[in-house]
């Protein structure tokens, strides 16, 4: 994988994360009462963790996507998106987050 | 097994705390001239290079036992915050774990704007990201102690 490819993955990692997160296009989910993962909802498997298949979603798609990205392009992202992204999608999350405090 | 695991996890939560906060004073400034005098000086005057590797396993090892972690605290704890109508305990938590995941998203930027030569037109995108980390790093461990001791905080 070339290196400027990570520069990619850190721009969308986190937005991709959010994606997931707030369509529930979380890759598998995890019951841990039961032990078992599914790809799809199991109601009476009691709790559900999403979290490990929100993470998953945002990896594959974010390495698939730097993967494909032509070296000549991820070369001239300017380093401050690499910082800038994951930011703003720190504070977009902060901002939908603040529900659970109102 | 569960309390091993905790008390591990929380002694690589310090380890990395210790080392992401020197490289997040490091990346500041120096004032121009004169020998570090003050212990705030002596702490960020380090070779902040040196930390990345480390921080970057100390990240991966610490999130990997939060993830083996997460379990009991979905069936034990989260059940009794909702009983006791804790939402910004729950909050908390449900920041804790985007945050991680925006860490974990980062980390290969952040491996290679540390790359030496440091370039010199990095060096801004360096230091955001560098406190970006530090900053997930310090919520996910005073928000995992507060959540540890949640029995004994609440009324």
């Amino acid at each position: 994988m070339k290196t400027s490819a990570f520069k990619i993955v850190a721009i969308l990692f986190g937005a991709v994360y959010g994606l997931a997160f707030y369509y529930d296009l979380a890759l598998f989910r995890y019951y841990p009462e039961t032990n078992r993962f599914h790809w799809q909802t199991h109601p009476d498997a009691g709790p559900v963790i999403l979290w490990y298949g929100w993470l998953a979603t945002a990896g594959l798609v974010s390495t698939a996507i730097a993967l494909v990205v032509p070296r000549s392009i991820s070369d001239r992202i300017p380093p401050t998106w690499v910082w800038l992204a994951p930011a703003l999608t720190t504070l977009a999350m902060l901002f939908y987050e603040k529900r659970w405090f109102v | 097994m569960i309390t091993i695991l905790l008390i591990v996890h929380g002694l690589l939560a310090v380890t990395l705390l210790g080392g992401l906060t020197h490289q997040a004073l490091s990346v500041i400034s120096a004032p121009a001239g004169g020998s570090p005098r003050s212990f705030i000086d002596r702490f960020r005057r380090v070779n902040g290079a040196a930390y990345v590797n480390p921080i970057i396993v100390l990240f991966i090892v610490t999130s990997i036992g939060g993830a083996l972690l997460y379990p009991q605290y979905r069936i034990d704890v989260r059940p009794m915050l909702e009983e006791m109508d804790a939402r910004a305990a729950n909050g908390i938590f449900e920041i804790k774990e985007h945050l991680v995941a925006i860490g974990l998203g980062v980390l290969p930027a952040y491996w290679l704007f540390w790359q030496q030569p440091l370039a010199a037109a990095q060096s801004s995108s360096r230091r955001y990201l560098t406190w970006l980390l530090a900053f997930i790093v310090w919520w996910g461990f005073l928000i995992g102690h507060v959540l540890n001791n949640i029995k004994g905080l609440l009324p």
